[in-house]
């Protein structure tokens, strides 16, 4: 047993909880509107002990208007750090199917795991996917808190697809992952990769979790992040590296800090295109790294189309007003779709009276202009079925 | 005795018997309405009198009266406190209070309700003023909260007899024209008290600002006033407005401004002439944004804005986006200047916008309206005046003036505030009935009144998450043990009145929890 140990803060939404072994199970709550809540909130805690079947502790919380799901990932923590030998708990999670490979990733919404405030109503921006990070926004004295938050915030809220950002394998990510799979994410991304062994060695990770946790093998994807040098030069094997992998992004922040470049169109664009390419060879999706200054609407829609000309997917967002003008980048617009029809119907309509080439107004449709039609008509379903 | 909506409320209040509520517009007024006496002030008398005391003493003013004030300086108000201090010093006793609101700068009252200087308040009490009330046995008579119009109609009616108004103003002449939008410290249009300067037995302007006649706009006229008192400070320019109005930065809260501005633009009523209510909370302020920015887009020119004066607003107006501002109260110092210099920005006093018992309102002239809640219930009932632990804390505002009139209300809300449900079973107390609320927008999506087929089609037509009330709240109450719920007693703490009159709901003591 160790000393009293604290967990959470008093930050909006937030609640903070302090254990200290006892001999009995004492649970001690303060919160606003305290009569109205107690009740509540005792319940949480008490089947939250109970579940991780501990009965010698006190609890004492402070409750800044907290979630149940964030009360239970505050007090599972806070009973594991004190009692280190408590397994995790596995609460009833509610149903989560595999995602589809190549559905729409035109944004990818980052939230720090550790701030619930941020992580309330994460699932209602109208992101395409959702990705809570137990990585770089988490400091070092929060990790486990943290992943065992994510954890419950998975088992009870629905995603249209969520993602979990966890640590490097060699620091912290085996520990991530054991925990954040019980909350059965659609998929682990990896940051920092670097090597397709990276991507095996977290492939055959997963895989293990998935049998003892009974979700049906391979269903859970991998996306890895390239950041530094040695990752983009090895893009092609990363993205080739595993049948889990059906995105790839990149983080230009970290990748100008490797090689020592400012962040310039031109010094991403080795970067940019090699990923691409690497993408598109093994038939995956590429997503461009974040733009952070958010108050700056017309620098991001440009270097979104950037991206899109490039021949990336999606983009990363850190903010969800940043989602709808990345959206508008990414979709196809009705002229193109138009386009896009026109040209499939004139093609479609030779070759049944078996025509050589053919032309729209003057111009060629040759083979890779039908096939780029087809591509938008393509997008342009994806994103009416799992987009906004 | 039951009303409409199935509320529990008393038979008098004191000599007055109660009405009940029956419907949004179901009553016909048909008596007289009330007077002053006559009084004649010839040329060369003086108004000006160089204490509040003396004023209180002129007026005769005494025990068991009422007296009334305006709120216009919020929480930098430094009248109301000073007269009741006085009152107490020159052992006036017994008095009610009817104040268009209270706020927390008002606390010390609390002292006054104590030693029974003030018996009755019927009047906003926002803070600490409605949560002491709230304990019960602290007043004579329950208090009695009244919408803008709602406020104005009483006075009309008679329902309430002021024998001396207070006004405070920024500015004022030695003969008592008055206005709240020059002076020192501006507070922005003081015609809450119109009617008060109107109807009181005796009206006392108060300013630290006597400028030579004559003063104008005359929000309050000489042909009303009795007296006017000069003092160091009336309010704290600090506290009366914002600099600037902050729009909500919470990305759930600007996702539900966003949804009710495309519910807005879905609706058919944003074409040229489009009349609406902002507002300065922070997700109206958003929603307000967004709409500007739709009518920007399709070149809509707005007839005229309500809901008060803020800078977002005036910025519309200026870039002509907006055509007239109709102007009750103002936010932030941009919307008074704008009041003193734009010509299309206009003063207008809740007689004009918002009584029930009058020849028609601005407010009925309202396509879509944007307005909180504190919580609602299944059957679109509003409450903005009690938390869900029963306390009374918020005043009504325009509400139930703006809701009865706008073509489309919207209540914007998030499902939770903290651990607390705002979408309930049944509200704890109801403000507004849901007979006149069309459109809930929440961030899990849009409910629409059942009553309003019409929008709900055009809302799905335009891809916007339409949804029950009772999906919503299922959802929402996934992520929380249910709260407690109060065990109320017998006794009244406060009568909600509709703004017709009668009584729509009456707040009761707690007891205890379930």
């Amino acid at each position: 047993m160790s000393e009293a140990q604290l967990v959470g803060s008093d930050a909006k939404r937030d609640c903070r909880v302090v254990v200290t072994p006892a001999p009995s199970l004492e649970i001690q709550i303060e919160a606003s509107n305290q009569q109205l809540l107690e009740p509540g909130i005792r319940a949480v805690v008490k089947n939250t002990a109970s579940v991780l079947g501990v009965s010698e502790a006190k609890i004492a919380i402070v409750d800044k208007g907290a979630l149940d799901y964030v009360i239970s990932g505050r007090v599972e923590a806070a009973l594991r750090l004190t009692f280190p030998k408590l397994a995790s708990a596995m609460s009833r999670s509610i149903p989560r199917e595999a995602s589809e490979r190549n559905r729409i990733r035109r944004s990818r919404l980052y939230a720090p795991g550790n701030n619930p405030r941020l992580l309330i109503g994460l699932e209602l921006h109208g992101a395409d996917c959702v990705l809570v990070d137990l990585e770089d926004s988490v400091p070092l004295n929060e990790k486990q808190a943290t992943r065992i938050l994510v954890k419950h915030l998975l088992t009870v809220v629905e995603f249209p697809e969520v993602w979990v950002r966890i640590n490097p394998l060699d620091t912290y990510g085996q520990d991530d992952l054991a925990e954040i799979l019980r909350g059965r994410p659609h998929g682990i991304c990896l940051p920092k990769a670097e090597s397709s062994a990276d991507i095996t060695s977290l492939s055959k990770e997963i895989e293990k979790l998935e049998s003892s946790y009974g979700i049906a093998n391979g269903t859970t994807y991998i996306m890895p992040i390239i950041e530094t040098a040695k990752g983009v030069l090895h893009a092609e094997e990363i993205c080739a590296a595993d049948e889990r992998v059906v995105v790839v992004a990149f983080g230009a922040e970290d990748f100008t800090r490797d090689v020592g470049a400012k962040r310039t169109v031109e010094s991403l664009l080795f970067a940019h295109s090699m990923i691409v390419a690497a993408a598109k060879t093994a038939g995956i999706q590429a997503s461009d790294t974040v733009y952070s200054n958010l108050d700056d609407e017309k620098g991001l829609i440009a270097e979104t189309k950037q991206a899109r000309n490039l021949g990336f997917n999606g983009k990363g967002v850190i903010n969800p007003r940043q989602i709808e003008p990345i959206h508008a980048v990414f979709s196809p617009s009705e002229q193109e779709v138009k386009e896009a029809q026109q040209i499939v119907a004139v093609a479609e309509k030779a070759e049944e009276h078996g025509l050589g080439a053919i032309a729209i107004e003057g111009k060629m449709i040759d083979k890779p202009v039908l096939a780029r039609a087809r591509q938008t008509l393509e997008l342009a379903t994806l994103v009416n079925k799992g987009g906004s | 005795m039951k009303n409409v909506l199935g509320r529990e409320i008393p038979e008098r209040l004191g000599e007055r018997k109660l009405r009940l509520f029956e419907g949004a517009f179901a009553t016909t007024p048909n008596g007289r309405k009330a007077d002053r006496p006559q009084k004649v002030v010839k040329p060369g008398e003086n108004k000006v009198l160089p204490s509040i005391e003396q004023a209180i003493e002129k007026t005769g003013l005494s025990d068991g009266m009422t007296i009334s004030f305006h709120h216009s300086f919020r929480q930098g108000d430094r009248l109301v406190n000073q007269v009741i201090d006085t009152c107490a010093r020159m052992g006036i006793k017994d008095l009610r209070i009817f104040p268009t609101a209270l706020f927390p700068v008002h606390e010390p009252l609390i002292r006054h309700i104590e030693n029974g200087v003030i018996t009755r308040i019927e009047g906003s009490m926002n803070g600490p003023v409605g949560a002491f009330v709230s304990q019960g046995g602290k007043l004579k008579a329950p208090g009695v909260l009244r919408s803008h119009g709602g406020r104005w109609r009483a006075v009309e009616a008679g329902d309430v007899k002021i024998d001396v108004a207070f006004i405070a103003a920024s500015q004022a002449d030695p003969y008592g024209n008055a206005n709240g939008i020059n002076g020192k410290t501006p507070c922005g249009p003081i015609s809450f008290s119109t009617v008060d300067a109107m109807y009181a037995q005796r009206t006392v302007v108060v300013t630290n600002d006597l400028a030579p006649y004559p003063v104008y706009p005359f929000e309050i006229q000489q042909g009303w006033t009795d007296y006017v008192v000069v003092v160091d400070e009336i309010g704290d320019p600090d506290s009366i407005v914002s600099g600037t109005l902050k729009i909500t930065r919470s990305p759930t809260r600007l996702h539900i401004a966003r949804v009710a501005a495309d519910a807005v633009a879905a609706s058919g009523y944003l074409k040229d002439g489009f009349n609406f209510q902002g507002g300065a909370g922070g997700m109206s302020l958003a929603a307000t944004k967004f709409v500007g920015e739709e009518m920007a887009k399709g070149g809509v020119v707005a007839g005229f804005a309500m809901g008060g004066g803020t800078k977002l607003i005036v910025d519309m107006l200026h870039q002509g986006t907006v055509r007239t501002i109709l102007d009750g109260q103002a936010f932030d110092l941009t919307a008074i200047e704008s009041l003193r210099g734009d010509a299309n920005h206009v003063l207008m006093d809740p007689g004009h916008y918002a009584n029930y018992d009058s020849r028609g309102c601005s407010t009925y002239m309202l396509d879509a309206a944007f307005l909180g809640a504190t919580e609602v219930d299944l059957d679109f009932n509003v409450n903005v005046n009690t938390h869900s632990d029963g306390l009374l804390l918020h005043g009504i505002g325009g509400h139930q003036d703006v809701a009865s009139g706008s073509k489309m209300t919207v209540i914007t809300i998030p499902t939770l505030r903290g651990r607390l449900p705002v979408i309930v079973d049944r509200v704890t107390t109801v403000t507004t009935p849901g007979e006149v609320i069309d459109v809930i927008v929440t961030e899990r999506g849009i409910a629409v009144n059942p009553k309003r087929e019409d929008l709900a089609e055009r809302f799905q037509e335009a891809g916007l998450p339409v949804r029950t009330l009772e999906e919503i709240k299922e959802e929402a109450d996934r992520f929380i043990q249910p709260p407690r719920k109060p065990v109320f007693g017998d006794e009244v703490i406060a009568l909600i009145e509709w703004r017709d009159g009668t009584i729509i709901d009456a707040v009761r003591r707690v007891v205890g929890w379930e």
